[in-house]
């Protein structure tokens, strides 16, 4: 019977209960939609950082990341991708030689890493190749070819074709210079990572410093992206001498990323929940107010205050009940939906950039995420029904009804 | 047998602003069976009075004895239970569940006092029989006349079979023909089934109707005459 009360009294009033289920529905939708937005933001984020810049593992000298000098090299560079391609969870290799230099053309000078790469199998670790604006990726069969970004490029004035002078040290304190000439130009959606590197052939850098078989730097991609550690152990006992890293290692700021989102994502949640928190509660004391001489009549007639308690409450779960998963559907579909079609937020992107941002953001979620936040939103509603309940109960009849 | 034994009670309202004193110190007995109408001018204590007699009021000082429980020391909760189970009320207006058919709201008195469906689904029936509604049973409160929900209120009132019924102005929002059609069920009901029923008024064609007539008058009996 309490049951059927409260069901009924909800249609009482339909303009009122549209209204609470509304405030539920909107709030597990945004709740959801929030948390989906935040885990594609991240994961394009942490995507762009693994494909553009860090991969899934790196290997160094024990020395090198720490102070790039450049006599910290790994030995037989060759023959350690062909023993790491060999292994079943790696899925592309590539080697690097890596300087800090000058690059100047006749406009000025800037600092850079100079990545020396090879063409062939660096584009299958990272994505340079396809941040190429103009020009094309670099070429073992032209002369002693760079990339420079298209930051860079603006700076020193230079374009495709024009020429460069790269200057640095060799390991006996020597300084080298080589003359290059600009093959393309790339810009990634890390600003910051474009303003300090630039790509060479390997072979045209090891051929000035005198590397032979040598090299700084292993990076590679692996087929299992959540087997991340066990892979490390595997690489780590398979190159004993050499530290071997996850891209959470190497870019720590991944993380920190991660957590700094993740933050502002829960102050957000608290925003809505606090404005769901007052919406229910301004509703139901409304709901319960104008009810006064009814719920004064039931008390006099011999309804206790548990049961009139939970009257009230059960009016919202009841509403809540209705709209929860209704809210939950909305944030399944829109979640769903600009998961493949993505949010596009390049009008925004010139300060993303800066932060290595990705320009599409495409929405995920753990499916855990839908009954969880479904639930502390329904429970959010519930404990908002409380305080009107509470108020139902401290009504006294003789004042709820003048008249006995 | 005396079911209402309440002596030498008082109460005062507002007592640190403006006090009014709406009972100076009554005492007053009901017995079993009758059928009494409480009267006076407006603002002469019957409110006041049947609250108390009601549990649903304490007064200041005095002692109220409502079949056999000294209700004063009741708490709250226990009033409410004391109610459920002894006393059946009709308020002037606002009787009934609005969301509640006529036999819905009459029993859910008999759901709190935890009667068993079978007897609950008759009893409802024969109330509503017994106050002339038994085609009304499915229709809310709003689709019944004033008259009809006052009778509904009365079925509901006696189907948690209290010791007595109570009723403020019962019949102050009524035309004379629903009047005197209450009344003749509350008559017949105190015939038939020996229900006491103690109500306030202010209209004299119900004032006739009673057998005992208690007037208050600021605060104070003035009179008790038995017909
Ligand atoms: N809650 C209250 N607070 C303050 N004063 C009250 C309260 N209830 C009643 N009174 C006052 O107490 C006195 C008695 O009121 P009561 O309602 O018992 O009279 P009544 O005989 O029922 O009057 P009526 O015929 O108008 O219903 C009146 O003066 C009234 O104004
Ligand atoms: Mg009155």
């Amino acid at each position: 019977m309490l049951l059927k009360i409260a069901w009924r009294n909800i249609w009482r009033s339909r303009l009122r209960s549209l209204v609470v289920m509304g405030a539920i529905v909107i709030g597990a939708w945004a709740v959801l939609f929030l948390a989906g937005f935040q885990g594609g933001f991240v994961e394009g984020y942490v995507r762009n950082a693994i494909e553009n810049q860090v991969s899934h593992l790196q290997v160094h000298h024990p020395g090198f990341r720490e102070e790039k000098k450049i006599d910290f090299l790994i030995e037989g560079i060759d023959a350690k991708v062909a023993q790491l391609l060999e292994n079943k969870t790696i899925k592309s290799a590539t080697a690097r030689t890596i300087v800090n230099g000058m690059l100047s053309s006749s406009k000025g000078a800037r600092g850079v890493f100079i990545n020396g790469v090879n063409p062939n199998t660096e584009p299958t670790v990272t994505k340079v190749h396809e941040t190429i604006i103009d020009g094309d990726f670099l070429n073992q069969n032209k002369r002693n070819p760079i990339l420079v970004s298209k930051k860079t490029a603006e700076k020193l004035k230079l374009k495709v074709r024009s020429k460069v002078v790269l200057t640095f040290q060799d390991k006996d304190n020597e300084i080298l210079a080589g003359s290059f000439r600009v093959i393309g130009i790339f810009e990634t959606s890390n600003a910051k990572f474009d303003e300090v590197n630039a790509y060479v052939v390997k072979k045209d850098v090891d051929r000035l410093l005198g590397f032979e078989n040598q090299g700084h730097e292993l990076a590679m991609l692996l087929n299992e992206p959540d087997s991340l550690l066990a892979a490390q152990e595997v690489i780590s006992a398979l190159l004993p001498d050499l530290k071997t890293e996850t891209y959470q290692e190497i870019s720590p700021d991944v993380r920190l990323f991660e957590s700094q989102i993740q933050s502002s994502a829960y102050i957000i949640l608290v925003i809505f929940m606090l404005a769901l928190i007052f919406g229910i509660i301004n509703t139901m004391l409304m709901a319960v107010l104008e009810r006064t001489r009814e719920l004064g009549m039931l008390m006099a007639v011999g309804m206790n205050k548990v049961k009139v308690y939970t009257m009230v409450v059960l009016e919202t779960i009841m509403l809540g009940v209705i709209a929860a998963p209704l809210g939950i559907i909305l944030a399944y579909l829109t979640i769903n939906y600009f998961n493949k079609k993505g949010i596009d937020l390049s009008a925004y992107s010139e300060g993303m950039k800066e932060f290595g941002m990705a320009e599409m953001v495409y929405t995920t979620i753990a499916p855990s995420m839908y009954w969880q936040l479904g639930v502390a939103v329904f429970v959010t509603a519930v404990l908002a029904s409380l305080y009107p309940a509470y108020k139902a109960i401290s009504l006294r009849p003789v004042e709820a009804i003048r008249a006995i | 047998m005396k079911i209402i034994e309440i002596q030498n009670i008082k109460k005062t309202y507002n007592p640190d602003t403006v006090p009014v004193r709406a009972l100076r110190g009554v005492d007053l007995e009901i017995s079993k069976g009758e059928f009494t109408a409480i009267v006076g001018p407006s603002g002469s204590g019957k409110t006041t009075l049947l609250n108390i007699i009601g549990g649903l009021d304490k007064p200041d000082t005095g002692t109220v004895n409502i079949n056999g429980t000294d209700v004063i020391k009741l708490s709250d909760n226990e009033m409410i239970n004391f109610r459920r189970e002894n006393i059946g009320f009709v308020f002037q207006s606002y009787n009934l569940i609005p969301v509640l058919t006529a036999k819905e709201n009459v029993e859910f008195v008999m759901l709190l006092q935890n009667r068993d469906s079978k007897e609950r689904e008759s009893r409802s029936k024969s109330m509503l029989e017994a106050v002339g509604l038994s085609d009304k049973l499915d229709k809310r409160p709003a689709e019944l006349s004033g008259g009809q929900q006052q009778r509904v209120a009365v079925a509901r009132a006696l189907a948690g079979t209290p010791a007595f019924v109570l009723a403020d102005e019962p019949t102050a929002n009524l035309d004379s023909e629903s009047t005197a059609n209450l009344l003749d069920i509350m008559a017949q009901l105190n015939d038939e089934e020996g229900m006491t029923f103690i109500f306030s008024t202010h209209d004299q064609r119900v004032i006739d109707r009673a057998r005992r007539v208690v007037t208050l008058v600021d605060g104070n009996i003035e009179s008790d005459v038995r017909k």
